[in-house]
């Protein structure tokens, strides 16, 4: 088990070095730099560009040095935990992300956390009454949520909500508390506005949910120990969770490779449409202005969060699972 | 990794014995006709049957297959060319068909249009006047097109009334006719995600393939790439291999660089199921019994290995193509898609994706209909194949 | 009444500037209330210059209460800059050039300017504005290798030579060059203005001249920021007003850093400007900006922003209107489009392709493309008939408006266009009935577009049905804003469609130099305006004669220290323009829908929206609307 550990722990080095490479070369690949983007955005409304600023920028922050060195530089950078700096924000990169970072965890834990509420019971109803009417009808509801591309519903939705239950549009909360430091009132505010984003942003992921946890439950029902069981007389409650439920709910642990990433990129699409202070427009604009370092860094944070979850759920079905856990050492 | 066990350490071969007694090939019960059909019955036969079950699988299926017909005549099945504009009836909503006119049938028709201009908020409207009924013709001449941008034509199935517009869906900020621009949005819409998957299966069957069948460093680096892809989110990638198209294509390039941008990003998912299929196969009985044989890799590959995960695999491609589609429309809102003058429905939601349509122009969100019957009926149809693919249910 | 009369004449004028202070009492906004009674702040009379700058408005408003506008990105706190429009010289309402920061300025012959500035002015931190903010800037900033690696900002050489600065007292300045610099006042009164001052008493902390080495090398440190040089340049801001410590000008203060969802603003207590009771300005005591994604905020203006015209389109008006109706809460304002046109296409005169590059130059052939776009169609399709069908010009409340400007080579007439076109011999036609080029290609235009908007689309779609007409094609290449450029810039592209000339009601004082081969931004010849701009380095010589003409009468406007030789020059220039149909204007004057709460005053009900001159709401001055409701004022946390 422990070579197992190590063995696993070793093969995330390389894995990270190409990912940064990947990162770097996917940022790089649209053409020009930071500054061309910022020269074009200030002069597509008529603003002037001081040359000499220019010039300045582009000398400072070794954008006229060759690819190569950028990357070394970058990277040097990160391993001594050094995130660079944004040069959209003219801020060092970890306080661009900042506090948006922990609004996107609020936001995400709970779009998870709907998905899960929301499609367990229709799952396991679907599995248990399966091609029933109910079974169709559920499903199709899930699915619905899947179907529907999520700007324009995103946007639909802020439009009513603003309509009817007087919601201002987009954000995360009542304007007088942004920025403003946490207080009850401003936990209610955002409440009330968080449940736009998280309907959005969790209903595709319902869908697949609830196939998936329908899949895995049928299979369990259709097994030998479940028959046994109800024949001898278990109550059908009982015997849907005491055994098919958990078993079923094994395959949630590989999830979380996906999860940790997720938790704190959000949904990007839906962000922006609504306005959200989250790292996912954040994310995109770094990316469209080239914002280097910010999008490096931030991508590369992502992509360790991701290693790291399939790492920890690798660890977690060894330990769950005895075949893993003693065929690793042993031979069968 | 379960699956991956060493084949030898086998225990003593038995001794040899035959048995003494005739062998009657018939000492089981004969089948009935009905039981022949499914005990001989293909994999794919057994598949179509299970298949039938599940209903609204059926269904989708059928809506399916009829809309990829509609593809093939989408210039003779909308009333106008998408570009036909119609400067005097701009932003038109959708305009009712009647059948009786004052109590008397008369066939489908539309009512004529009055338009009042108001200029203190800038706002055409257009109201039905329930004395001109317009007649709407069938099988008729109306915009040129050349179909399939090669052969000339100017048949239609349905055309506007004489005398007056029929903008059944409404009409945008051009006068265009919406159903007209939903129909050959269809064409690019429903092709992109079949040739997206389709560059998703190539190249998840081949690396797939290659890294379940060999194992070893090929699946390790095989498994690499696909950690490497999946850890960097869609967004930047989308950005990137939109960004290295090039410039000076035209379009329809273009658009195949987008198809091909799609399936680049999507098949690790599809890779994966093939190598880990492929790994579960190569120990079931059919294809050690195969190996024991001595059939060669190539025959068990091909003849063994590869009917029994194609189903499967199909099942796969089905659940992926919404997905596509769904990943055009949201490309087209980062403005990387496919971008005017082709009309996809990704396109069309990205120009309905403002406050004005949303409570001036509402009908401009109907391209969001279809997208949700196609991805819908692909996800059950989709289902319904897996659950048929699957021997064990 | 002695006071009264004298601001009755010189309504007129706008503002009056620099009047001699006539006032019993200055009256200190509510707002510091407290922190005069704790003495934290002096009373107002000592806040103010010995003759504060005394504006005049159309009612008298009251101080307090905060305004709320909608911005996109955190890097639009400029535009704040931009709307205050505190200026060393500022256009008043006749865009004329008077004194704003500064008292008095006089110029003599055209090339030597001297600034009084205002006893007792002092910046927003307290500490007094004198010329040692100009020493500061031309000795320690503009003239020092680090921080400026490509020497004098450019506007402040003639000839390649800077100017000579002097300082004759601490409330003097003098800019002199050996021969006339039409262009500088101009450029101080900019929407995005040239700075010749600079806090040098908080700058100095991050100099290298003025700090001691080590402790700059610890700030340089803590900062994250590679060298003291750019430390400085991070700290040294006014225009993208990003730095809530940078002492400014203005009538309201950044108070908290970028990044944030929401910034707030607050009233400058050393602020220069009264109002003709003798009220410390601004009005508001507070601006808010709140960050919401571009395609929101024509749905949010109308609820959550005062005053918003940024990011407000055309076709958001219907909305806007139907909410002003229903709710009650705002005006819907069209204000007139200072910009030249709405959309222009520009042929590439400088393109590669030597075909095209030969058909384009030909006059006859620019011509009849501008005759063939339908612009009374594209008018009443997209802009309710609401603009002006024209060439891409100056516009008829310009003094130098001719209405042959808009009107030449610019009426729909197919006939005449193909006529034109026949004349050149691109008789033979193709498929499609599509002329050929004289290589036998057909005659397709390809149109790179930024696709920034539908209403380029749906523009270009309009022209490309009136083209075909003409036996033309056309076909759109969208590409992002970065590329297009490059590859205008690079001579790739045969033609892009853009917004119009910027500044479409220049008087004989605004520098004409959007109308001549100057700058690589003009898409019609990027590669001469390159040459022009990097002294022949780069791009190509202007090789036309006509055009050859402009660049001279430029230089004849630069050295015209005269207004109506400056309108000489103009009028040749705009001649020329005129007859060479070097751009395709569409429509000009497509209103620009201002949303303006209904509690707040001052705000004009008909008005010019214009980037340059009059920095959108700048040459308004917002700082004397008024609210007249009492709000809460928003808050920021400490940071």
């Amino acid at each position: 088990m422990f070579r197992y550990f190590v063995q696993r722990l070793l093969v995330m080095v390389p894995t990270l070095i190409v990912i940064s490479i990947a990162i770097f070369v996917i940022i790089q690949a649209p053409p020009g730099d930071f500054l061309e983007s910022y020269i074009s955005e200030l002069q597509s409304q008529g603003e002037a560009v001081d040359p000499a600023k220019i010039e300045f920028l582009r000398r400072t922050y070794g954008l006229d040095l060759p690819l190569y060195m950028q990357y070394l530089k970058w990277a040097g950078g990160l391993l001594q935990g050094n995130l660079g700096y944004s040069f959209e924000h003219s801020l060092p990169v970890n306080e661009v992300v900042g506090d948006r970072l922990s609004l996107t965890v609020v936001v995400s834990l709970a779009s998870i956390l709907f998905v899960w509420v929301v499609s367990f019971p229709i799952a396991v109803y679907s599995a248990v009454r399966q091609y029933s009417i109910g079974d169709y009808f559920f499903t199709f509801l899930g699915y619905i949520g899947l179907a529907t591309p999520s700007f324009l519903f995103a946007l639909i939705l802020l439009y009513f909500a603003k309509e009817y239950f007087d919601i201002s549009i987009g954000g995360l909360m009542e304007p007088q508390y942004m920025d403003a430091p946490w207080s009850w009132a401003k936990f209610q505010s955002i409440l009330s506005h968080l449940w736009i984003p998280v309907l959005v942003i969790g209903l595709p992921g319902t869908a697949g949910m609830i196939r998936r946890l329908r899949a895995n439950l049928l299979d369990e029902l259709n097994k030998q120990y479940v028959v046994t069981g109800r024949a001898k007389g278990l109550p059908p409650g009982r015997l849907l969770v005491k055994y098919p439920l958990r078993v079923s709910l094994n395959p949630f642990i590989a999830d979380i490779g996906s999860l940790l990433p997720e938790l704190i990129s959000g949904s990007v699409i839906v962000s922006v449409v609504m306005s959200l202070p989250l790292t996912g427009p954040m994310l995109l604009d770094a990316l469209r202005s080239q914002d280097m370092y910010l999008a490096g860094s931030f991508l590369m944070f992502m992509a360790f969060l991701t290693v790291l979850g399939v790492f920890i759920s690798d660890i977690l079905l060894a330990l769950l699972d005895p075949r893993i856990r003693l065929g690793a050492g042993a031979t069968k | 990794m379960n699956e991956r066990t060493s084949s030898d350490g086998a225990s003593a071969p038995l001794p040899h014995y035959v048995s003494p007694a005739p062998f009657d090939p018939y000492s089981v019960e004969r089948t009935t006709p009905e039981q022949e059909k499914i005990y001989l019955a293909s994999q794919w036969k057994l598949m179509a049957l299970k298949f039938k079950r599940h209903r609204v699988a059926v269904v989708s299926a059928i809506v399916l297959a009829l809309m990829y017909l509609a593809v093939l005549g989408v210039e003779f099945l909308s009333p106008y060319h998408q570009d036909t504009r119609n400067v005097q009836h701009i932003y038109v909503p959708p305009q009712p068909v009647h059948l009786f006119h004052k109590g008397e049938f008369i066939g489908p028709f539309v009512y004529a249009l009055d338009y009042k201009l108001d200029m203190s908020n800038l706002k055409r409207t257009f109201t039905e006047n329930p004395e001109k009924p317009l007649k709407i013709r069938f099988f008729c001449r109306g915009d040129r097109y050349n179909w399939w941008g090669v052969v000339p034509g100017d048949l239609h199935l349905v055309c506007p009334p004489e005398g007056g517009p029929m903008f059944l869906l409404g009409s945008d900020r051009l006068g265009r006719d919406m159903l007209s621009r939903v129909l050959y949005g269809m064409r690019i819409s429903l092709t992109i995600g079949i040739m997206g998957v389709a560059v998703s299966i190539v190249l998840g069957i081949a690396l797939g393939g290659l890294a379940g069948y060999y194992g070893g460093w090929v699946d390790d680096i095989v498994q690499r790439v696909i950690e490497v892809i999946r850890s960097i989110p869609h967004l930047p990638l989308w950005l990137a291999l939109a960004a290295i198209l090039p410039v000076t294509w035209s379009p329809l390039w273009i658009y195949f660089g987008i198809t091909i941008i799609l399936g680049l990003i999507d098949w690790t998912g599809l890779a994966r199921a093939v190598r880990s299929r492929l790994l579960s196969l190569r120990e079931e009985d059919f294809c050690v019994a195969a190996q024991l044989m001595g059939a060669s890799p190539r025959r068990i590959i091909f003849r063994h290995l590869m009917p029994s995960f194609m189903s499967h695999l199909i099942a796969s491609a089905t659940l992926a193509i919404p997905n596509m589609i769904l990943g055009e429309t949201a490309l087209s809102f980062l403005g990387l898609g496919i971008r005017p003058p082709i009309t996809s429905w990704g396109v069309l939601l990205n120009e309905a994706q403002n406050i004005n349509v949303v409570v001036l122009y509402p009908w401009l969100m109907l391209p969001i209909v279809p997208v949700i019957i196609v991805v819908l009926a692909f996800n059950f149809m989709g289902d319904g194949l897996r659950d048929a693919a699957d021997p064990y249910r | 009444m002695k006071r009264r009369d004298f601001l009755l004449t010189s309504l007129g004028a706008g503002l009056v500037m620099g009047a001699p202070s006539a006032f019993a009492d200055f009256i200190s906004s509510p707002f510091f209330k407290d922190a005069e009674a704790k003495g934290d702040l002096p009373p107002v009379a000592e806040r103010l210059p010995k003759n504060p700058a005394v504006a005049a408005m159309p009612e008298i408003g009251r101080q307090g209460g905060e305004i709320r506008m909608l911005m996109a990105s955190d890097k639009d706190t400029r535009i704040l800059v931009a709307y205050s429009y505190a200026r060393l010289v500022c256009y008043d309402r006749d865009y004329k050039l008077v004194p704003d920061i500064c008292e008095s300025f006089t110029e003599e012959e055209g090339r030597i300017f001297t600034f009084k500035l205002r006893e007792g002015h002092k910046w927003s931190d307290g500490e007094p504005f004198t010329s040692d903010a100009f020493r500061y800037f031309w000795e320690d900033v503009a003239n020092n290798e680090e921080l400026m690696p490509t020497g004098v900002p450019k506007i402040l050489t003639v000839d390649g030579k800077p100017a000579k600065v002097e300082y004759p007292d601490a409330l003097t300045v003098r800019y002199s060059w050996d021969k006339p610099n039409a262009e500088f006042l101009p450029q101080l009164a900019g929407a995005s203005p040239l700075y010749i001052y600079r806090p040098g008493h908080y700058l100095k902390k991050f100099h290298e001249k003025h700090q001691d080495a080590a402790k700059l090398a610890e700030a340089v440190k803590e900062s994250g920021q590679p060298s003291w040089a750019a430390l400085h340049n991070r700290r040294d801001n006014q225009y993208r007003n990003d730095n809530p410590k940078l002492p400014s000008l203005d009538p309201w203060v950044l108070q908290n850093k970028p990044p944030a969802e929401r910034f707030i603003f607050k009233r400058n207590p050393y602020y220069y400007r009264v109002d003709e009771k003798g009220q410390q300005l601004p009005y508001a005591d507070q601006v808010v900006f709140t960050k919401t994604d571009s395609k929101l905020i024509p749905a949010k203006a109308a609820d959550d922003s005062d005053l918003q015209a940024r990011n407000i389109r055309f076709d958001n008006y219907t909305f806007l209107k139907e909410k002003e109706e229903k709710q009650r809460k705002i005006w819907v304002r069209l204000w007139d489009d200072g910009r030249g046109s709405k959309l222009a296409l520009y042929p590439n005169l400088t393109t590669n392709d030597v075909v095209w590059r030969g058909v384009l130059r030909d006059v006859r052939c620019r011509r009849a493309l501008s005759m063939a776009i339908n612009r009374d169609e594209i008018n009443q399709a997209i802009y309710f008939g609401l603009g002006v069908p024209g060439n891409n010009t100056v516009l008829n409340f310009s003094p130098l408006y001719k209405p042959e400007y808009t009107t030449t080579w610019a009426t729909y007439d197919v006939d005449q266009a193909n006529q034109l076109l026949d004349e050149m011999g691109l008789t033979k036609r193709g498929d499609n009935n599509i002329r050929l080029l004289p290589d036998g290609r057909p005659m397709i235009v390809i149109v790179d577009t930024a696709g920034e908007s539908t209403e380029e689309t749906d523009v270009l779609q309009l022209v490309r049905d009136s083209w075909k007409k003409i036996g033309v094609d056309l076909f759109t290449k969208p590409s992002e804003l970065e590329v297009f450029r490059n590859r205008i810039f690079a001579g790739e592209s045969i033609m892009s469609v853009w917004v119009g000339v910027d500044n479409g009601f220049p008087n004989a004082d605004m520098s004409p130099w959007e109308f001549t081969p100057t700058s690589q931004q003009q898409l019609q010849w990027a590669k001469w305006g390159q040459y022009y701009e990097t002294k022949g380095e780069a791009g190509e010589k202007v090789d036309m004669p006509e055009a050859q003409k402009l660049a001279e009468l430029m230089d004849a406007w630069r050295q015209a220290t005269k207004s109506d030789a400056r309108a000489k020059t103009w009028n040749e220039i705009l001649a020329i323009w005129t007859d060479q149909v070097y751009t395709f204007g569409t429509v000009s004057n497509v209103p620009q829908p201002v949303v303006v709460n209904r509690h707040l005053h001052n705000v004009p009900e008909k008005a010019i929206w214009s980037w340059e001159p009059g920095a959108q709401f700048g040459v308004y001055k917002p700082d004397t609307f008024w609210l007249d409701e009492n709000r809460r004022l928003s808050t920021v946390a400490d940071q």
